[in-house]
């Protein structure tokens, strides 16, 4: 479904994948990288998603000079110039989502709607770290590991993902100086959250829904870190209706297949 | 020992009521229905002065079996006329009906009664589903998600959406929120291996409300410390009520003849239609969970109604299952139950059926002038519920 393609931006050549019919979505990846999975597949039914491979993950090389989260906004920044030409809207998963409020902040005008899955950045300095241990780690990733989609990367791929997160930001697990700027973004925004992630404290959306102007907080229930292979329905559902009809998503639309809706 | 006082409301105007479902309701007299609701909700004012600790009001359809299908309605006219008591909704039947709603009213009463809501939140009975028109497999599962749902509405600081399996909603911000933070206290059901995991898991108080005998009681009570022990938590004896039916008279043969009564009359006059319902429910779905913990449970019911007709009323009264006899006796009934179980709470029914008004507010006031101060002292210990193993 979805084909790799080379965009040539001003800083250097990265790699992405495209797929889907309708208006442009870009999808910042996780630290997992690029990841088609069911979520995304069911969610090109309805737009066109673009999935750029940052610099350094899945194998590929590192660009100069990107090397911390304002520069990386800035390359999808000019990702979105050469390839859609107009502001698009805008998915961001964990470290994609971190990614995309760097982007709405310091280039407005590229985003048209903002959705952050799970966003990492943002975590509140009294609240736990994440797990280490892979037992732990994997219930606070996967509600239901059993729908991820086989692994087709090697370790090494893998470990070099996980380390290019501190390339572009260190150590830091609350963005101080994003965060003081988040009243800056001006696009419609929803910040998602699974009811059963490990990774990101509520602590943290409650924190963005509060301080992003125009944002909407939506608990996507008994997903966990990866709300795109946990709950693949409700999460395309969700980004597709929030996408296409934007502030009145909020509206009940009934249903369209004659059956009367209950009213519970 | 802590006691909830529980009055089902029932319409007891009408002689037979058939098998039919839903219950035919040409049989019900308004008049006779204004009276019985005056005379009801004064019962319940009338137990925060004998010294009941919560108040209870609970969720049934369609049926004379009980006259509150919203059970808030009366918790609102009970929070406003009592000024201690816990207004215990026990409760409203989550997977049948919109949860945020629940959030809201249980919310108005926390804030009505000044604090005093003790949150319910049960399954039902099966035929309950059919009333509501409900899937009866899908209750488990509406449970847990409408819980979920609940909590999130009472305690997000900020506005929020869910997009859920049966529940979605885009933004939710309730007016008023509860009182008491970061919830009030939960009573749910403990009585299948599902709701007790649940139970265990919201931390709620234990509802053990059909006891078919001492071991089936005991062995309810200790998967809910074990539960909750896997949960991360130690639940004491104010974490676990027991159910029980009630009557007190100068003599046991009056008691006897009372509350004998009151359940023929419930069993075989209110409980006619709803069985059918439940029948229904209960061989043709999935209500009571997987196919073994289904003929578990059925198996236990289809028990507790032959051991109506195979054991005597005197004989169910000795294996602990009901209050009832003098004061004294009671006094010995509440203490065994006690020291059989271990738990810290016991919730009574007095109005079993057709029992009479004054016989019900005579319990009530043995209840108050010798059962309770000899009573008291059990459970009080905050320490872990005991059981006799």
């Amino acid at each position: 479904m979805f084909k790799e393609k080379t965009a040539m931006l001003g800083k250097g050549e990265i790699k992405y994948f495209v797929g889907g019919t309708g208006r442009p979505l870009i999808h910042l990846h996780g630290a997992g990288g690029v990841r088609p999975n069911a979520g995304l597949e069911a969610l090109a039914e309805n737009v066109t998603i673009y999935m750029p491979v940052l610099p350094g993950f899945d194998g590929t090389a590192e660009i100069a000079g990107i090397d911390s989260m304002e520069t990386l906004a800035d390359l999808v920044a000019d990702f979105i110039d050469k390839e859609i030409g107009e502001a698009a809207d805008v998915l961001g998963l964990s470290f994609g989502g971190w990614l995309a409020a760097w982007l709405a902040v310091r280039h407005p005008s590229k985003v048209g709607q903002l959705c952050m899955e799970n966003p990492a950045g943002f975590r509140p300095k009294d609240a736990p770290a994440p797990s280490t241990d892979p037992e732990t780690r994997m219930k606070q990733m996967y509600a239901y590991p059993e729908r991820l989609p086989k692994e087709t990367k090697s370790d090494k791929v893998i470990a070099k993902n996980l380390s290019m997160l501190g390339h572009y930001h260190g150590d830091t697990s609350f963005d101080e100086k994003l965060a003081s700027q988040l009243g800056k973004i001006e696009c419609l925004t929803m910040i998602m959250h699974g009811t059963r992630d490990g990774r990101v404290p509520e602590e943290a959306v409650q924190f963005l829904k509060r301080d992003i102007p125009r944002s909407h907080l939506i608990y996507v229930y008994d997903a966990a870190h990866s709300m795109e292979t946990d709950q693949p329905a409700r999460f395309a559902h969700l980004v597709a209706d929030f996408m296409e009809r934007a502030e009145a998503f909020l509206v009940n639309q009934g249903t369209t297949s004659g059956r009367p809706q209950q009213v519970l | 020992m802590k006691y909830s006082y529980t009055h089902h409301m029932p319409y007891t105007g009408i002689d037979r009521s058939g098998q039919d479902w839903p219950v035919p309701n040409k049989q019900f007299d308004a008049q006779k229905g204004v009276e019985m609701f005056n005379r009801y909700v004064e019962d319940k004012i009338y137990a925060e002065q004998t010294g009941f600790d919560w108040i209870g009001c609970n969720e049934h359809h369609m049926s004379p079996y009980g006259l509150m299908p919203n059970p808030n309605l009366v918790g609102a006219v009970v929070a406003n006329r009592t000024k201690r008591a816990g207004i215990l909704q026990s409760g409203n039947i989550v997977p049948i009906v919109n949860p945020i709603r629940v959030a809201e009213e249980y919310a108005m009463l926390d804030v009505m009664s000044g604090g005093r809501l003790v949150a319910g939140f049960m399954r039902g009975i099966p035929h309950e589903y059919v009333a509501y028109n409900v899937s009866p497999d899908e209750s488990y599962d509406r449970m847990e998600e409408a819980m979920a749902l609940i909590k999130k509405a009472w305690s997000e600081p900020e506005p929020f959406g869910w997009e859920g399996e049966f529940y979605q909603y885009r933004a939710v911000s309730i007016w008023p929120k509860p009182v008491q933070l970061p919830f009030p206290p939960m009573v749910m059901s403990a009585t299948s291996e599902r709701s007790t995991r649940l139970a265990a898991k919201h931390r709620a108080i234990a509802g053990i409300l059909a006891l078919l005998d001492m071991d089936d009681g005991r062995a309810n009570i200790n998967r809910f410390k074990d539960y909750s022990r896997e949960e991360g938590w130690e639940p004491t004896n104010d974490h676990v009520m027991v159910g029980v039916n009630c009557c007190i008279a100068p003599t046991y043969d009056e008691a006897k003849k009372i509350l004998e009564g009151g359940q023929e009359y419930f069993f075989g006059v209110l409980g006619g239609g709803i069985r059918t319902a439940q029948q229904l429910v209960v061989q043709k779905t999935r209500y009571y969970g997987s196919p073994e913990e289904s003929a578990k449970l059925r198996n236990k019911f289809v028990n507790m109604r032959s051991g109506m007709k195979t054991r005597s009323f005197d004989e169910r009264v000795e294996m602990g299952l009901m209050i009832c006899g003098t004061p004294e006796m009671a006094v010995e009934q509440v203490t065994r139950l006690h020291t059989e179980l271990g738990m810290g709470r016991l919730g009574l029914t007095i109005k079993v059926g057709n029992v009479l008004d004054e016989h019900v507010t005579r319990t009530q006031d043995y209840l108050r002038d010798i059962v309770f101060p000899a009573t008291r002292h059990l459970g009080e210990s905050a320490g872990p519920a005991q059981a006799a193993e």
